[in-house]
């Protein structure tokens, strides 16, 4: 074998390991990220949300990778490529945008903590307008991961107030989606039923999936 | 009150459809946002058979997610995750019965006199001048009880903004929605599980059944029939609610079709219909958005932002200098993101919200223009839109004037969310950066849900695809009801105009068919 040869497969080899090799097994509970995905998820999340901060809630705890699951699940199929798209690039950028330290070059998932967050701190403020709207995007996944999770909308004073909903007319011709009009549970005597119409009291009770009791 | 199950309207949804069907009626109405909504109950109140097709599912409040980014990925188009090309920028646009009705602010503004004058003298209009759409305005604020937030659902979000424009002599004002007994949740853009917003699919929808109107929900439109200068209905097939997945295939048989499918779909269709109603060359053509961008500011003291009107006040006082100011909430999710740092750094930014309100600016952009066009097959469209340096100058000027109003109202730091600018700002002097070196369009985070321009309304056929009644200048029946025919920005929220022109060629179209 040529010089050559041997070189475009070490290549080979050194872009299969980066690229495949090494990531812990596909957690079966999730319906859409694979285990590279929910390795670059969960690195990325811890990133963003460390433990032991101001809020008593890191990334992890807050279940970031499962939302994104979940968000992955809900998008049309064609707009899932985008989302894995922007997982790859922030996973294997760190070819051209190093991180920090002689093993700066390892793919995102691998790195330190520490090393993370200056990768990410370097989207966020790179002078290239289009890696700033990628970090964007990332940080908006995250982040709406982050503030999915009700303990984090209650430590941070944002959970939802309760609401009692009218029954209008609508309801007695619109069933919930995916189901048939047979399903529809309202009649006229649930529309004539009174309910509170006055403004929300800001310290009111909070909604019933954003209480003490919601996870 | 009657039971809304006896009326002469039906409603069918997925589970409704088994096999491909024919069917036919005096009018087909494509798109049951705003103006299809308003054009379709119009029809039915003249006595006209009326087909409403909706390719999006009716939301009721179960349906409803408070998650910002699941509720997008279930009502937006393409999960939300539309974007320009060119200048890249999000654009959102729903997908469910009512349209943007459903996830909008409510905000019902009337276009402006000098902005009416304007859309005249460009598009060569002799009849569509505010007093000419006044009666029509007129009547959808008495049909869906449009009327000034009321104070006691502002909350302290909203009434900053107004008392920040008092100190610096700007005017304000209470927004004008359709909104009846508004409980001030702040969730209009997730679903008013208050029923307190009229979007259309529990106003002007179930009105139009109750006249008899058949609205069809889950079917896309593939193709507008057409026969040489006559349209003769639609056809298309049934989708599964957000997978999209095809099922039986469906034809309306009509007299007239009324397209309000929306400023990116309308232009699609009449695209791939044979190229309809273009010998003018500009379907798809003028592509004209509203950016937005928005500026948080944070107070010394709590604001409980949960609490308060969705978008409860305005400024008019720079709309002629090409922007227009509103308050704004939305799932704090999304709100989140514009917050600057990371790790433990961004969680105390974060622990700020209680304390944060957020204001934003949506610029005229008369100069920036753009295409759409189907890409491939998809019926998705792609859009080329360029942001003119002039105009993004009007819009980072605007951040400028809103970080001012931040610190009149007694905000101790404002967040920019600006590119090349300090993230955050603790007074007016440091804010005096975004004067001098005012942001450039890649600077400013930017979006647009109002958009415009892509099948207008011109007086000369050579030059717009619709006369003034909405009727395409090619054909003899086919309508155009949405705020593509718009020659120009109406600088203020279109969605009001929309339904006001719409309803106009609804009336002008029933004395026809």
């Amino acid at each position: 074998m040529t010089f050559v040869g041997l070189l475009a497969l070490a290549l080979l080899a050194w872009a299969v390991l980066r690229f495949a090799a090494g990531y812990g097994r596909r957690d079966p509970a999730l319906r859409q990220l694979s285990a590279r995905e929910y390795a670059l998820v969960r690195s990325a999340a811890e990133a963003a949300f460390p433990p032991g901060g101001p809020i008593p809630l890191s990334g992890i705890d807050a279940r970031i990778p499962e939302h994104i699951d979940r968000y992955l699940a809900a998008l049309p199929a064609r707009n899932r490529v985008l989302i894995r798209l922007l997982f790859v690039l922030i996973e294997h950028a760190t070819l051209v945008f190093k991180a920090p330290g002689w093993d700066g070059f390892r793919r995102f998932s691998a790195l330190s903590l520490e090393q993370r967050m200056a990768v990410l701190e370097g989207w966020a403020r790179s002078k290239i307008q289009v890696r700033r709207l990628v970090f964007q995007g990332l940080r908006a996944v995250l982040t709406m991961g982050y503030f999915a999770c009700p303990a984090v909308l209650r430590a941070i004073g944002l959970a939802p107030l309760a609401i009692e909903t009218p029954v209008v007319d609508a309801d007695l011709l619109f069933p919930p989606i995916g189901q048939p009009r047979s399903a529809i549970r309202f009649g006229v005597e649930d529309r004539a039923r009174t309910v509170a119409r006055l403004p929300l009291d800001p310290h009111g009770p909070l909604h019933p999936g954003f209480g003490e009791t919601s996870a | 009150m009657s039971d809304p199950r006896t009326w002469p309207g039906e409603v069918r949804v997925f589970a409704d459809y088994q096999h491909d069907f024919t069917e036919s009626c005096d009018v087909v109405v494509v798109g049951s946002g705003p103006c299809g909504a308003v054009a379709a109950y119009e029809l039915a109140a003249a006595g006209k058979r009326v087909v409403l097709l909706e390719e999006g599912p009716p939301f009721t409040p179960s349906d409803f997610e408070l998650d910002g980014a699941i509720s997008m990925a279930r009502t937006m188009r393409e999960g939300g995750l539309r974007f320009t090309m060119g200048h890249v920028m999000p654009t959102m646009q729903a997908i469910a019965l009512g349209g943007g009705s459903l996830v909008n602010s409510a905000m019902c503004i009337r276009c402006p006199e000098y902005r009416f004058e304007e859309w005249a003298e460009t598009a060569d209009l002799s009849r569509t001048s505010r007093s000419d759409l006044e009666p029509h305005y007129d009547a959808i604020t008495d049909f869906l009880g449009i009327a000034p937030t009321p104070d006691e659902v502002q909350g302290p979000r909203n009434l900053l903004f107004r008392d920040g424009c008092k100190a610096l002599g700007y005017s304000s004002e209470p927004c004008p929605r359709n909104v009846v007994h508004c409980r001030g949740s702040g969730e209009c853009f997730t679903g008013c599980r208050a029923r307190a917003k009229q979007s259309m699919d529990i106003s002007y929808v179930p009105a139009a059944m109750r006249l008899g109107a058949r609205v069809l929900t889950s079917v896309r439109v593939e193709e507008i029939l057409s026969n040489g200068r006559r349209v003769t209905g639609v056809a298309g097939c049934v989708v599964a609610p957000f997978s999209g997945a095809p099922g039986p295939r469906f034809r309306i048989e009509a007299k007239a079709v009324v397209m309000a499918a929306g400023v990116l779909a309308t232009p699609l269709l009449l695209q791939r219909s044979g190229n309809l109603a273009n010998t003018s060359g500009q379907v798809g053509e003028h592509l004209q958005f509203h950016p937005g961008t928005s500026v948080l500011g944070i107070f010394p003291d709590p604001v409980d932002p949960v609490f308060g009107a969705t978008q409860g006040y305005q400024s008019l006082q720079f709309l002629r200098d090409g922007f227009k100011l509103e308050t704004l909430w939305a799932p704090p999710g999304v709100l989140a993101v514009r917050l600057p740092g990371l790790g433990h750094a961004f969680q105390q930014e974060l622990l700020d919200m209680r304390y944060a309100t957020v204001f934003d600016a949506i610029a005229s952009c008369d100069q920036s223009q753009g295409r759409v066009r189907e890409r491939g097959k998809s019926l998705q469209p792609t859009m080329r839109w360029s942001f003119h340096p002039d105009d993004a100058a009007i819009l980072a000027h605007a951040v400028w004037v809103m970080a001012e109003i931040f610190f009149a109202a007694g905000a101790r730091k404002v967040v920019p969310g600006v590119a090349n600018h300090p993230d955050e700002m603790h007074s007016l002097a440091e804010a005096e950066a975004l004067r001098k070196r005012p942001p450039r369009a890649g600077d400013m985070v930017c979006a647009s849900t109002h958009v415009f321009g892509t099948a207008r309304m011109h007086g000369d056929p050579r030059h717009g695809v619709v006369d003034e009644d909405g009727k395409a200048h090619d054909l003899d029946n086919l309508y155009i009801a949405d705020t593509s025919i718009f020659p120009l920005s109406p600088s203020v929220n279109p969605m009001f105009t929309g339904m006001a022109l719409a309803r106009r060629s609804a009336l002008a179209l029933a004395d026809r068919v």
